[in-house]
This record gives structure tokens, C-alpha cells and sequence, in this order.
């Protein structure tokens, strides 16, 4: 694995400074470095080139990285002096950079930007590019969890309506669940990953607590919840290592009757699923109580060793400004409430989506702190120790806040 | 300067030059990247001090840090439970399987060829073909086990906290068994056909043959077959990460996996480095002892 990234850094570095020798050749121009982990079909590298191309005095170099090495792969260049201008970085890890003085302040210039304007992004994406009352980025898209559910299958179970508070739910996977036909009721993710502290934090938020306050009541009671459903066998006791793609998956053959996941899938659902669906928001703790939902997606930062931070300022402009066009083109939700989302005429997808962009004004960041793999970590264990039986969910919980004390207490 | 010259083609110079080429490239690419790491373990390391040497030193507070976290110790059984069973069971599977294809039947050699099919895939492979095999649901050990009438229940491997680590060691003794069997063929064909003759002739039978001659000529090929295989083990990685990221709650987790994750997935590179550091402390042991017990072995 390091000496993959090795190899494909040393041939990123040659052909960067190769590049770069080329182009100072030219007249003035500047060139800037963007990494993102989009491909050809996602919005960054296509950004990256009309920028390019737009921009006389501007050229692009753009780099993809995969998703598991963003972070490090970032912060091997950063300490080395050999940082891009620009990175997509995944938004809880955001902090990590931003509060060690890595990403550029950009406060001031969105301040003065006619294009970037804080008041239109949705307040969960927002905060995660905060730091200290500063902004250090802008969001790139943007993604939440909400409830799937199979129509035809509740119509079997003689249900009516998805479920409103988290007794709902497990009533309602319990009509569902039918083991003689390999269906359970409830799809979800709590692996021991980040997939699973995205998954469960909103739960312990929409109960009062939060990662600062893991063990509040509400959080408690979540955990439990999350216990009865996996102690009666109404989701595969397989979601404590599986992720959320492939628990999805079950859902989409059948086999379970709802899941919890996020509008990456429409997709494939539409493609897999041979039977009617729907999305309902998150079930919250009490009828009509507060609610919350995970916020997923990357972040733009400028790294504070730029060079060029006009220019690359000037990209993440052009970048917001195509806004508009990241779910007809590329699939995804931007971060904002100002762009209208058009219809897909795929009536499906159109309804889903509708839920998604209600489910997002609730959507709260993870964090931000510069710490978060550490505390998400925590999360996670006490998640597994519960539902595994080796601690209850109070003690489990318990033992995560006071471990996330220590690091909020550094 | 002549005089060097010729003392550096043939003489106590070349003598000199193939001692040190060797040296110097193990210094270079082992030596120099083990001392970084024992060095890291006593510092304080966070991403953002990795291009650099001059970091606050912390002594052993790692090493407290370490063996002070509840987890450790769990983690250290587990490794010790997936290398001594993924080792005997390669082991014996694999002599078991070498013994086999001596017989010399008909395409023996061909057969035995095509075992190696497991050791030449790579890890992450055999981890998502494994995943399949063990999936709790509709896995099809499960439906083996169950039409078979073993098991009643479907046993969910990767994600009971009683199976999870044995779903690991499953994988990996498949994937380990047929080095075991090439090499341990390799030893048995190096045993001369007479000793058996002789044996049989004066009345020995296949239990005395394999107990008297077999054993004791397979002495260094065996000694070699369960280092290598104690090394592999260690190094087994891909199969973690594919099957159970070392879950549920830490039940199939081990030292080398735990290392990987507090290196780059919490980005406590110190941490990571002390629990390398008490690795290799370990294979040291069990390489001296495999040294010692070798060293006054008589060589067929």
C-alpha cells in the first residue's frame, strides 16, 4: 500500500514540477494545483478543465485521489511543502486541517465574493467548513440518511403509513420481519467505521445528546433501540460489519424491508429494485420531536501555502457558481438552499428527493473538531460493545463520553 | 593503486564489496526504516509533524498509552489465537496434502500445480470471495452446514463476536496451505527412495516409516515452512481489512490490523509505531527460538 502511494506520488511530483517548468515558460501564467477523488463523471474534474479553459492566465493541474487517501496522501504534502493550492476533503475531517492552521482563512474574501454568499448554504454544511468563527472552505455538495421503504411490502403487512418515532420503527420492522421468507425488517449500517458514527449520531442528537454529550438520555435510549431491533433479529445481525452500500443492497433484492441510507443510492434502487418505494424522513424519538440527519459529503479548501490564493480563490467562485448544475449533470445535492433542484421526471426519484432536501435542513455536521477521528472512534466502540452485548448501551455510552472528554479536553 | 585494482577483482577487496553491497542495501531499505519506526515510538507524532525529525520526545508514555488501553490485550490473545492456528492448520493441511501427491497417481503433478491457484490471488481477492462464502444470510458454508445438518442456524461469521476471528483464520488457512504443501513436497522428494527400501525390507511399517525417516529427515524443511508461515501470519493484513475490519467491537482484531488503524485511520502515527515496535519484539523471540532449535540439527 505505501509503496503504491509512493510510486504514484513520485510520478504525480515529476510530471507536476515537468509541468510546471513548462508553463512558466509561458507568459505569466499561473498554475494551480487541484486535488479532488471526482473522476470523469463526477463535478470536480470537469470544473477543474472548464476552469482551465476559461481562465487565460490560469492552467489547471488536477489530481485524483482515492477516498481512502485523501487525508493522508494531503497531510504527507502538507508537512513536505508540497501541498496543492486546492483539496476536496471529506467535511468531518475539515477541522483536523483547518484548525492546525493548514487551510487558508477565506473569510474576508467570501465577505467581498459576489458569487459565495454564507447565508445561502444550509447550516450543517456550513459549520463544517467553520472553525473558531472563521470560514476555511466552502461546501462541495452535499448528502444526508433518511428512511427507505418497500410500498409493497408494507401494503403485504397492512401498513399505511412509514413509521414517525423510533417505537414506530421497531413496531413496524416487527410486522415486517418474516424470516421464513428472509426478509427483515430494517436495513442499516453499524459497522465499526465512520459509516457507523454517521449512522447513529443523528439518532443520539435527535435525543437530546450530541458527540459532546454521547450518554444523554436520549442518546441511551437510542442505543437501545438500536439493541432490541438487533437482539430480535429484525435487522441482519450482519449490520454490525456491513456498510451502508451493501446493506442497501439487501434492501434492493428484497430482503429487507426498509433501510436507512442516503440519496447516493437513488441510482441503483431504480435500477434494482423490482418493486414500489418510497423515503420518509427520519423517525425521531417523540412524535413531532426535534429532529436531526447525518450530513455527508466533501468540502473545497485553499491549503494556507498557496501560492496563488487570488486564483484559487477565484476557481472555488467558478466552482460554486456551477451550483446549479451538480444534480441534473453529476447526480449530486449541492449544499444550498438558493438552487432549485429541477425534476427528473422519473416520479420516484423526484418524490425521494423532495424528502432528502427536507431531511437536509436538519442535517448537523460531525463535529467540527480537529480531533474527530478519535471521537468518532469512540462512538463506534460504544456502538459495537452494546450491540454486541459486552457492555449495555448506558455503560457503553458511558465509557465514550469520558473517553471524548479526555480529547475535548485537550 | 594497481595493487587495489587487482585486490578488488580478486582478493580480500571483492571479499570486502560482496559483504558490503548486501549490507548496505539492508541497511538502506531495512535497517534505516526499522530504526524510524522504534525512533517514532518514543515521539510524539501527528500528521502534521510526519515530514519532519525534531519532534517532542515522550519516552514510554506511548508504551504506557498502549498497554494501559483496554483493548491490548484482547488484541494480543486474538493475534496469538489467528498465528498458531492458521499455522497448524496450513500446516497439517498442507503435509497432509504433500504426503498425498507422493503417491504418484496419474496427473499428481498437475493437480498439486493447480492448489497454488490460492497463493497466487491476492489478499483482497480471496477476502471478498471468503466474505461470500462466510455471508451470515446466504452464505454458502451456512447452507453447506445446514443441508448437512450440523448447524440448525445460520451462523453469522463475520459479525458474531464468537465466530468472527475463526472466519479470518478459515481464510487464511486456505490461503496458506498450498505453500505449506509445495514446500513441504520440495523436503519429502529430497528424502532418497533407499531409506524407505531398506526400512520396509527390514519389516518397518508406514506409521514406523513416516515416524523414523519421514520426520526426522523433514527436521530443517519443516523448521523453515512454520517460520515462513509465522511470518506471513503476522504480515496477514488484506484478509482483515476485506472480512471483518477487525470487528465487531474489536473481537477479530490483531496486533498488525490495530497498528494500521491507529496509524491511518486515527492518525496517531506514535501509536501505530509502538505497537510495530512490540511486533517485532515478538518475532525477534520467535525467530531466536527457531534459530536455537535449528542449530544443532544434523542436514540429510
Amino acid at each position: 500500500m505505501t509503496i503504491r502511494f509512493g510510486l504514484v506520488g513520485a510520478v504525480a511530483l515529476a510530471t507536476t514540477s515537468l509541468l510546471s517548468l513548462g508553463s512558466a515558460m509561458a507568459q505569466d501564467e499561473v498554475t494551480i494545483t487541484i486535488w479532488s477523488l471526482d473522476d470523469a463523471n463526477q463535478p470536480a474534474l470537469n470544473l477543474a478543465r472548464e476552469f482551465d479553459e476559461l481562465e487565460p492566465g490560469i492552467k489547471v493541474e488536477y489530481r485524483e485521489i482515492q477516498f481512502d487517501d485523501v487525508v493522508s496522501e494531503a497531510m504527507r504534502a502538507f508537512a513536505t511543502g508540497q501541498a496543492p493550492d486546492i483539496i476536496a476533503v471529506d467535511n468531518p475531517e475539515h477541522a483536523l486541517f483547518a484548525a492546525r492552521g493548514a487551510f487558508l482563512d477565506i473569510t474576508d474574501r467570501v465577505a467581498n465574493s459576489d458569487v459565495i454568499d454564507p447565508a445561502n448554504y444550509f447550516p450543517g454544511p456550513l459549520n463544517s467548513v467553520t472553525w473558531d468563527g472563521k470560514l476555511y472552505g466552502v461546501p462541495k455538495a452535499t448528502n444526508t440518511i433518511a428512511l427507505y421503504y418497500n410500498k409493497d411490502l408494507y401494503a403485504k403487512a397492512g401498513i399505511t403509513e412509514p413509521p414517525k418515532t423510533w417505537d414506530e420503527l421497531v413496531e413496524v420492522s416487527r410486522q415486517l420481519n418474516d424470516p421464513a421468507n428472509n426478509v427483515y425488517g430494517l436495513a442499516f449500517s453499524a459497522k465499526a467505521s465512520e459509516e457507523g458514527t454517521f449512522q447513529f449520531l443523528p439518532w443520539a442528537q435527535m435525543g437530546g445528546g450530541g458527540y459532546d454529550n454521547i450518554n444523554a438520555p436520549g442518546a441511551v435510549k437510542a442505543l437501545e433501540v438500536w439493541k432490541t431491533i438487533m437482539d430480535e433479529k429484525l435487522a441482519s445481525p450482519d449490520t454490525l460489519t456491513r456498510g451502508q452500500w451493501d446493506s442497501t443492497g439487501t434492501f434492493n433484492s428484497g430482503n429487507a424491508a426498509q433501510v436507512i441510507s442516503g440519496p447516493w443510492e437513488l441510482n441503483r434502487m431504480l435500477e434494482e429494485a423490482q418493486f414500489d418505494w418510497g423515503v420518509a424522513l427520519l423517525p425521531t424519538e417523540t412524535d413531532g420531536g426535534p429532529r436531526s440527519s447525518a450530513m455527508g459529503d466533501f468540502n473545497w479548501a485553499i491549503f494556507a501555502s498557496t501560492q496563488h490564493p487570488d486564483e484559487a480563490f477565484k476557481a472555488l467562485e467558478y466552482f460554486a457558481s456551477q451550483d446549479d448544475r451538480l444534480f441534473p449533470e453529476f447526480g449530486q445535492l449541492p449544499a444550498r438552499s438558493d438552487v432549485e433542484i429541477p425534476e427528473t421526471g422519473v416520479a420516484l426519484k423526484d418524490a425521494a428527493l423532495q424528502v432528502f432536501l427536507e431531511q437536509l435542513q436538519y442535517a448537523q455536521a460531525r463535529g467540527p473538531h480537529p480531533e474527530w477521528p478519535k471521537i468518532s472512534k469512540a462512538i463506534q466502540d460504544a456502538i459495537q460493545q452494546a450491540l454486541t452485548g459486552q457492555a449495555t448501551p448506558q455503560a457503553a455510552l458511558d465509557q465514550a463520553a469520558a473517553t471524548i472528554d479526555g480529547i475535548l479536553g485537550q | 593503486m594497481n595493487r587495489l585494482l587487482s585486490s578488488l577483482r580478486d582478493g580480500k577487496g571483492f571479499d570486502i564489496v560482496l559483504v558490503a553491497v548486501p549490507l548496505l542495501f539492508l541497511i538502506a531499505l531495512s535497517g534505516l526504516p526499522l530504526i524510524y519506526n522504534v525512533v517514532m515510538s518514543f515521539q510524539e507524532v501527528d500528521m502534521f509533524s510526519l515530514g519532519t525529525f525534531a519532534r517532542p520526545w515522550v519516552g514510554f508514555k506511548n508504551y504506557v498509552a498502549v498497554f494501559s488501553a483496554p483493548e491490548t490485550w484482547p488484541i494480543l490473545r486474538n493475534t496469538a489465537v489467528f498465528v498458531v492456528c492458521s499455522i497448524a492448520g496450513q500446516f497439517v493441511l498442507g503435509f497432509g496434502l504433500a504426503l498425498f501427491f507422493t503417491q504418484n497417481f496419474p496427473g499428481a503433478s498437475y493437480i498439486r500445480g493447480l492448489f497454488l491457484a490460492s497463493w497466487v490471488m491476492p489478499g483482497l481477492v480471496v477476502g471478498a470471495i471468503w466474505n461470500w462464502i462466510l455471508a451470515g444470510d446466504f452464505g454458502v458454508l451456512n447452507y453447506v452446514l445446514k443441508s448437512i445438518g450440523i448447524i440448525s442456524d445460520n451462523i453469522f461469521w463475520r459479525s458474531d463476536t464468537n465466530w468472527s476471528l475463526w472466519a479470518v483464520i478459515i481464510a487464511n488457512i486456505w490461503l496458506g496451505t498450498a505453500f505449506n504443501m509445495i514446500l513441504l513436497a520440495v523436503g519429502l522428494a529430497g528424502i532418497p527412495r533407499d531409506l524407505y527400501e531398506a526400512a520396509q525390507l527390514d519389516g518397518a511399517n508406514g506409521w514406523q516409516r513416516f515416524w523414523t525417516i519421514t520426520l526426522p529427515m523433514m527436521r530443517a524443511t519443516i523448521g523453515a515452512v512454520i517460520s515462513l508461515g509465522l511470518i506471513f501470519t503476522l504480515q496477514q493484513f488484506d484478509l482483515f481489512a476485506a472480512i471483518t475490519s477487525g470487528g465487531p467491537a474489536n473481537s477479530s482484531n490483531v496486533a498488525q490490523y490495530w497498528a494500521w488503524e491507529q496509524s491511518f485511520r486515527q492518525y496517531d502515527f506514535a501509536k501505530g509505531s509502538t505497537i510495530s515496535v512490540v511486533m517485532i519484539a515478538v518475532v525477534m523471540i520467535a525467530s531466536v527460538i527457531y534459530v536455537r532449535s535449528t542449530r544443532h540439527e544434523v542436514r540429510g
